[in-house]
Order: structure tokens, then sequence, then C-alpha cells
């Protein structure tokens, strides 16, 4: 029954807690709040308040879904979980800035806020108990109310998963329970730590380097110890999430209990992990990179998430990420969406949390309970913002190399740019194809050849192109008028070819026109176009020459030399 | 951004080495081709426009080498071309299975990633990827890469030959 796995997640996470929450009530309202997450849509995790929306929802919505409950906990850890983080987190962000005796206006001061997801609404439900857990954080009055939950496996699973969320947060956490001396609070951090738990991957990487108090520590060890457990099950196979889940579960129970020493384990165990990350690697390398975090943990935490959730994406990385990643495609949109500032926060999100002060770092916990909620894909989404950031910048090339595309602004209309421009080149080079197979015949290539490449090399024909290149750049669709003359006349072809040459020459200069000379002549009128050139000082004008590229052929010139500049040369 | 290589006087640029290329191909092609057939011209020179195109570019795609995925998309494409032409005839007219079971990986495969990017949205990816030879196989990101890359290329090509054609049509 899902209720029963409710139930036995709950304790099972409350065991697992080393704070040893203040009592099983509390684990078992939580184990209401996590189930709740788990049927709770992914729309749990928003950037609102998350305190105003857990606690609201929590209350309001009773059951959003025992049954799916226990189905959707387990592959939904990743991304309900951090509901029920950003439940607690509120709750511990709350306390921040509230005093523990104000758990009630936390929770009073949920409904203000958050409100607005439908997703909190059955936690909230399943809350109906009154106690949130998460709120029991900053009240643990309301938690010794919960009722008690016997742990279970899927629950630890469960709690594993939280604490691989708040990673990084614990720092947060702890602050909220230091004020009030509530103990059972820390169990938060193994059972509640769904919310700063989140936070934790988010700001594993730097919170955690940061987070020196021992607290964080506890915690951040709670969390990582299930993360690693769960990670290190989880690189090994995608599907085998829920078995490596279970076990590292088993482990970190064991270790979260032991706090400190988990704490180191947890390191060798993310070591291991980290060796082990078969597909998620590269992410995590990528991860480190982006990340910057010293904190193996919170990358660890991260990865675990990441591995947990999404091994399959991990491995896919290289591939369409897209396509796999998308399995919490909203999920991690949003949560992506709150990366950036969640990420960017995380440094400062330790900071932040504890001198949590008015809407901003409430904003902020919201944003990390979101990176949270989307930190089961924490990894991913840093994979993901890293590699967005690798398209932008990509796209910014683009932009200088595409003619007139300085001005375009987003994605789809510079792909657009982009797509119309290589098509017009590929026109332009089969136009040139076909005026080269007209004229290929009647050229001995040998000589030429050799000359043409000089020249092409030391001038790239700036003359001969200079009337052509004003007159291909023209519209695209004027190429192709010459090329039916060009057809026409192809055996035959000097003429034909000659025409739009001769007409671009006289356009643009009436004595270059004298230049104007048979194919078989074709040394000398290249001298000869040279010295008029030359003596005409044309060359200035023929400056786009060659680029007819596109519209604005001069942009394209810019490798060239100006032709001043080649004439002197020859 | 701009790459001392690209510069016309370094010879060992990718415009001269392009020229070069193409222009050894297009003697080639000169010499294998007749300039003048009897029968219609116009196939002819249709054909000989043809060569000519496939030259510039596998000309490029050598000038460039195999350090873009692009490139040697390019030159597999210009040496299996023929090769899968013919399959495709014999298989065509003897089992279309093998043929089709080809295409149909090639085309599954295709259209997974086109449902992939539907779904997401990547039209303008799509295009892309029809567009850049050997795109299809490629991630966005790297998709971007190469397509600054083939248009740097393409770029130069257009105005070598545009020289080229300037230099024999005067």
């Amino acid at each position: 029954m899902d209720s029963d796995d409710k139930d036995k997640f709950e304790p099972a996470k409350q065991n697992e807690d080393p704070m040893n929450f203040n009592s099983a009530s509390i684990s078992s309202e939580w184990q209401f709040c996590s189930a709740n997450l788990s049927s709770a849509p992914m729309n749990l995790v928003r950037p609102r308040n998350s305190m105003a929306v857990c606690r609201e929802d929590l209350i309001g919505s009773s059951s959003c879904s025992s049954a799916p409950m226990a189905d959707s906990f387990g592959p939904a850890l990743w991304d309900h979980p951090p509901t029920m983080e950003n439940l607690g987190f509120v709750n511990i962000s709350a306390q921040n800035n509230l005093s523990t005796s104000h758990l009630l206006g936390i929770r009073k001061v949920g409904p203000e806020s958050v409100r607005g997801d439908i997703g909190w609404n059955p936690p909230s439900s399943m809350l109906k108990g009154g106690l949130f857990v998460p709120s029991a954080l900053g009240t643990l009055p309301i938690a010794e109310g919960l009722p008690h939950f016997p742990t279970d496996s899927g629950f630890i699973e469960r709690a594993a998963r939280f604490s691989c969320f708040g990673g990084g947060n614990f720092s947060n956490m702890v602050n909220p329970f230091g004020i009030p001396d509530n103990a059972g609070l820390y169990p938060i951090a193994g059972g509640l730590v769904p919310g700063p738990q989140d936070i934790f991957p988010a700001s594993c990487p730097k919170p955690v380097p940061g987070a020196q108090s021992e607290k964080n520590e506890m915690n951040i060890e709670a969390c990582r110890d299930v993360h690693l457990a769960a990670t290190q099950g989880t690189p090994q196979g995608s599907p085998l999430k829920n078995e490596g889940e279970s076990e590292s579960f088993a482990r970190s129970r064991g270790e979260a209990k032991q706090g400190t020493t988990a704490g180191s384990s947890n390191e060798s165990d993310e070591a291991e992990f980290s060796g082990g990350g078969g597909g998620g690697q590269d992410n995590l390398s990528m991860l480190e990179g982006t990340g910057g975090d010293g904190s193996t943990k919170g990358f660890d935490s991260k990865k675990r998430k990441r591995s947990g959730e999404d091994a399959e994406l991990d491995k896919a990385k290289g591939a369409p990420q897209l396509a796999e990643i998308p399995k919490d495609d909203s999920r991690t949109q949003q949560e992506l969406e709150n990366n950036p500032s969640s990420n960017t926060s995380k440094a400062t999100a330790k900071n932040n949390k504890p001198g949590t002060q008015g809407s901003d770092p409430q904003k902020e916990e919201y944003i990390h309970v979101r990176a949270r909620r989307g930190q089961a894909t924490n990894s991913h989404s840093l994979a993901e913002r890293v590699r967005r950031e690798k398209i932008s910048e990509r796209m910014k090339f683009l932009q200088d190399l595409v003619p007139g595309c300085s001005k375009v602004t987003g994605k789809a209309v510079m792909l657009d740019e982009i797509i119309n421009y290589v098509q017009s080149l590929q026109r332009q080079v089969e136009f040139l194809s076909m005026k080269l197979a007209t004229v290929n015949p009647r050229v001995d290539f040998n000589i030429e050849g050799l000359l043409a490449k000089d020249l092409l090399h030391s001038r790239a024909g700036p003359s001969s192109t200079l009337g052509l290149s004003h007159d291909m750049p023209m519209p695209f669709p004027a190429m192709h008028l010459p090329p039916p003359g060009l057809m026409q006349g192809g055996p035959s072809g000097i003429g034909r070819p000659a025409d739009p040459l001769r007409r671009a020459l006289q356009n643009q200069m009436t004595q270059l026109a004298g230049g104007f000379k048979e194919p078989s002549q074709l040394p000398h009128p290249w001298e000869d176009e040279l010295n008029n050139v030359v003596q005409m000082g044309f060359v200035g004008g023929g400056g786009g020459g060659g680029s007819g590229a596109a519209p604005s052929g001069q942009d394209a010139e810019g490798p060239l030399p100006p032709p001043g500049h080649t004439k002197v040369e020859l | 951004m701009k790459n001392p290589q690209r510069s016309p006087t370094n010879p060992g640029s990718l415009r001269s080495r392009f020229t070069h290329v193409f222009l050894q191909s297009l003697l080639r092609i000169r010499k294998h081709n007749p300039t003048s057939s009897s029968s219609s011209p116009h196939r002819e020179f249709l054909k000989r426009c043809s060569q000519v195109k496939v030259a510039a570019y596998v000309s490029m795609a050598r000038a460039v080498g195999t350090r873009r995925a692009w490139s040697r998309a390019t030159i597999w494409r210009a040496r299996n071309g023929e090769r899968r032409r013919n399959l495709l005839c014999r298989r065509c007219s003897k089992s279309n299975s093998r043929e089709r079971s080809l295409g149909k990986k090639k085309k599954k495969k295709k259209k997974k990633k086109k449902r992939d990017n539907e779904e997401h949205g990547f039209a303008h990816e799509k295009k892309l990827q029809k567009l850049v030879p050997g795109g299809e196989a490629m991630d966005f990101c790297c998709l971007l890469d190469e397509t600054a890359h083939y248009i740097k290329c393409l770029i130069t090509q257009v105005k070598v030959m545009r020289s080229i054609a300037d230099f024999y049509s005067l």
C-alpha cells in the first residue's frame, strides 16, 4: 500500500537521520510529506516561497495521492523529495528568518506566498496532521506530535535522496536548528533534509566547502552518505537506481548514524563513487569544472542525484541530452531556470541562508529549494547550464561570422539567419561551379592554374571580381539570371559568362572595361586590369570584391587584404 | 578571431590549399571530359557542373583535412556516394529489404533524432543538420561549431571560385 510504504519510508528516514528527529511523529509527518511530495506534481517546486507553499499546501491538500506516492516516490524521489526538502528547507529557512518560536508564524507565512503551487497541495493535505515536517524543523514542538512511522528501506532511500538534494544547505539548516534547541530538528537533516538537501546539491560545491559548521558537516555527511550510497549504486546502472539506493541507503543509515565518521566514510565512498561514476563522469568533470567546487561531497551529491535520477541522462550526455534529460523536462527546465540563480547563489546560498532577511533570502532559499527539486538532476542542470553556455558562445561566434546578424537577438532568428546564409553560400558555389564548367573546357589550367594561384593567393583577383562582387552580392536570386545565360551559351560559353562580367565592369568601372578580354587572353587582361586598377586606384572601390557571399559582401572581405595592399604586393 | 593562416599570402593557408586542390581537380575534370560532345551539350554541361561542384566541395574538404566532422563527412560521401548509389540501384532491383533496412536504420535514427528534436522544438537544428554535411550525427553544440567552420570554409571557397571564374572568363 502506498500509505504503508509511506509510513515505512518516513520512519526509515528518521532512523537514518543522525540527528534523530525529535520524534517519530515528526518522521511520520515527514513521511506524509514525503509521500505527498512524491505524489505531488512536479510543480511543487516553484520559485515562490516554498515555505508558504509547503505550509498551506501540506495542510490544505490532504491526500495528494497515497497510491502514487509509494510508486512515485521512488522514481520521483528526485522530483518530489525536493519538494519535501523544499518544504523542510523552507521551514528551515523560515526559521532562519524567524525564530523558532515562530514556527506557527512560518506556517502562516506559507499561505501568503507560495500558495500558487498546486503541487504543494498534496503534501499539505497529507500533513493535515498539522505538522509539516519541514516546519517541524523549526517547530520542534510540532514534531513531537508527529506520528511514528516504521522505518523502511524505501524510506531510507527517500531520505537518502533527500539528503542528496540538500547537501549544500545544511549550514543553513543547521542554523535554524541551532536557534531552537530542538535536537529533533537534526533528523531533518536526515529525514527532513529534503529541503536542505536539495539545496545541497546546488550549493554543495560551494556551501559544502563553506559549511564549516559541524552541524553542517553532520548533515552533509548524512546527506552525502545517503547520496554516496545512492550514487554509488546508481552509477552502476540507472535502472538499478532504486537498488543502488537501497544499498546506499542501508549504508547511509549506518553512516548517517555515525555522523562525522560517516562523513569520512562518505568521502571514501564518494571517491569510489567518483571513480565508478561511469557515464556520469563526463558530467562529473563538467560539474567539477563548472561547479568549481572543491567539495567533492557536494559534487557527489549532485552527481548522485543525477545518477540516481538520470543515470541514463548522464550516459546520454554526449547524445542529445535534451531527449533524455527532459524526463523531468518541465521540472528540470524550471529547475534549470532556477539553477542559474540557485547555482549562482550557491556560493552565497549558505551565507544567505544564515543571514536570511526579508524576502530576498527567502527567495534565495526558495530558489535553492527549487534547485533542490531540480537537484535531482543537479548534475544535469549543471551540465545543461554548461551546455547552454557553450551554445551561446558559439552562437556569438556565428553572429560575427554571418554578416548582418549583429543586431539579431534570439536563438531562433539567429539560426534562421545562419541557415539562410549557408544556403546562399551553397547556391553561390553551385552557380560558380556552373560558371567554371562553362569556362573549364576553354581554359588551359596548367599555366593559368599557377598564375591564378599566385594571383589568387596574392590578390584573390580583386580587380576581376570587383565588378562581379558588386554584382554578385546582389540578391542571390540574381545569380540565377546569369546561369541561364551560361547554360545557353554553354559550349560556346565565353560570351555569356562574360556578359555579366562586362556589365558589372561597365557599371562599376568603365575604365576597366577595356581590360575585359577573351579568356584566351586571360593573362593579358589580367595584367591590364591590374594596371588599370593601379592607375585608377580603383582598388579602394573594389575592396568588397570577392566576398560576394552576402549582401554586405564587404563584411566578408575581412580576411582579404585591401586591394591597395595587394596592388602593392603585385 | 582571424586565423593568421587564412591570410592569402600564407602559402599554407586554407585558401591556397583549396585553390591548389581545386585547380587540380578542375584540370582533372577537363581531362576526363571531352570539351565537345556530340550528345546533348546541355546534359554534358549539367554533368560537368555537378562535377565541378562536387570537386569544389571535396577540394575544400581535403584542404581542411579530417579535423572537422563536416570535411570527413564530405569526403566519405564522395567516396561512398557512388557505391551507395550502385548498391541502392542493385538492391532496388533485386531485393528492397536490405536497402530498406539500411535506409530504415538511418531513417529511424534520423527520425528518432528528429522526433526528439521536434519534441524540443529544434526545427532549426534539424535544418542545419541537413545543410551541414555530417550534421545529423551531432548534437547541437558540436553542430554549431561545425557550422561556424563550415561557413568560414564556404566563404573561402566562394571567393576562390569566383576569382577563378572571373579570371578565366575575362
